[in-house]
């Protein structure tokens, strides 16, 4: 008897979670999104990064030393991310973890981040496994 | 024409790459307008393709950063890194376990390398240049001896270096091996394309040889007598094919067409020496000391 009556305490809690699921996913999105566009504003104060763009499901969040590139460098991260995921396929790379775009006067660094694209413009020199990591963190 | 030539050249290089690094799954290299120049035996060209588009694609919206040099996809169990080097794009895909800085210094030397040597061994062939200068020849002949010679350094150094430097040592011994296939490769399709063509041989090298008088009392007057080295080179150089004069030519211009036969002497061995009769130091307005440009009549 007692068995049951936790079963059924059990049964309306996941009912209960199930229903608010979508809610409380939805807050935590927002405050990790809200925490890593805070992350990397910190991170644009550094005068070698040079920008980043974080996209969520709905929105995004942008932040350049150069607004004017800013077409441009949405076109290459969105190009960047769409290919890469097909190399990645083609080669049997495994789960997605970044892209690092190497032009002659910069770098991007492209990776997912719980559900947010983070896309980051640097100098050449940047070291981007220290910046991947601090962000990560 | 070229592509010919890269590809049996880096077709070597890239087995040779994979062979040292098992962990090298995937390795091919394709040119500016997509074509692919050489690949492994593993990769099937389908793939090839639609890599080389999917990279096209980011290379055309990456004006921003000033053109693309490089991309590097990280996934949870591998890496794939399509990087410029020379004119052409290499295309390696390795696992996660792989040591990146080993197979990127691995192939960021050996590919230039290749191509260099492609470039400098069959200028004729691949440009279609007008005939080469001597300086150049002189090239040629220094980058075929470098990467042979430079491993036996390493041989010797072998028993003081430490188990960190391990993956240099293979790379010379990679370089070496890739240097050997790539001049054998090179000759192969040298010879296909005198047969297929009736292309010319390889322009005859210009060596400079100071000038070391013969004597007066010598027999023949029309012969000079060249270091054994250069000779070994035009035979290693023509193979089979018979050479019976050289032409020479002063540094005031003047030319003459003589036979030649080896140095005697053994002082002069080995020292980039010519022994020129009295008779044609004459008619060539040069003297012991001075320098001329020795090549070999190929006919």
């Amino acid at each position: 008897m007692a068995k049951k009556k936790k079963s059924m305490s059990e049964t309306v809690d996941t009912v209960f979670a199930e229903e608010s699921a979508p809610i409380v996913e939805a807050l935590e999105e927002k405050q990790v999104s809200q925490d890593l566009a805070t992350c990397l504003s910190k991170m644009c104060e550094r005068p070698e990064v040079l920008g980043f763009i974080l996209r969520d499901a709905t929105t995004a969040t942008i932040n350049l030393k150069e607004p004017e590139k800013i077409v441009d460098y949405a076109l290459l991260t969105s190009q960047a991310m769409e290919s890469s995921q097909e190399i990645s396929q083609m080669f049997n790379l495994g789960d997605f973890e970044s892209t690092l775009i190497e032009g002659k006067n910069m770098k991007t660094l492209c990776f997912v981040l719980d559900e947010n694209r983070v896309n980051i413009f640097m100098e050449k020199d940047v070291d981007h496994a220290d910046i991947l990591n601090s962000v990560r963190q | 024409m070229s592509n010919q030539v890269y590809a049996l050249a880096l077709d070597n290089t890239l087995r040779e790459i994979k062979n040292v690094c098992p962990d090298v799954t995937s390795i091919f290299v394709f040119e500016e307008n997509s074509k692919t120049i050489a690949k492994d035996d593993d990769t099937p060209q389908e793939t090839i393709n639609k890599t080389v588009e999917a990279f096209q694609a980011i290379k055309s919206k990456a004006e921003t950063s000033g053109g693309l040099e490089a991309v590097t996809i990280q996934g949870s169990e591998g890496r794939v890194n399509i990087a410029s080097i020379n004119n052409f794009y290499l295309a390696t895909v390795t696992s996660r376990e792989t040591d990146e800085k080993f197979v990127n210094s691995l192939t960021r030397i050996l590919i230039p390398t290749v191509v260099k040597l492609v470039d400098q061994i069959q200028p004729a062939i691949i440009r279609n240049d007008e005939p080469t200068m001597a300086a150049e020849l002189e090239l040629v002949e220094e980058s075929i001896q470098e990467p042979m010679q430079e491993p036996v350094e390493y041989a010797y150094q072998e028993e003081t270096v430490e188990d960190s430097e391990q993956p240099e040592e293979e790379m010379q011994a990679v370089e070496e091996t890739v240097a050997e296939e790539l001049i054998e490769s090179v000759h192969e399709a040298q010879d296909e394309n005198v047969e297929e063509n009736g292309l010319v041989l390889p322009e005859p090298p210009v060596t400079q040889v100071i000038v070391e008088s013969l004597g007066r009392l010598q027999f023949k007057s029309d012969t000079v007598r060249i270091d054994n080295s250069i000779i070994e080179q035009w035979k290693d150089l023509y193979g089979d094919r018979i050479i019976e004069e050289v032409e020479l030519d002063a540094l005031n211009g003047k030319t003459i067409r003589c036979k030649f036969s080896p140095v005697k002497d053994s002082k002069y061995q080995g020292k980039g020496v010519i022994q020129i009769p009295d008779k044609i130091q004459v008619a060539m307005e040069t003297s012991r000391g001075k320098l001329v440009m020795v090549k070999p009549v190929v006919e």
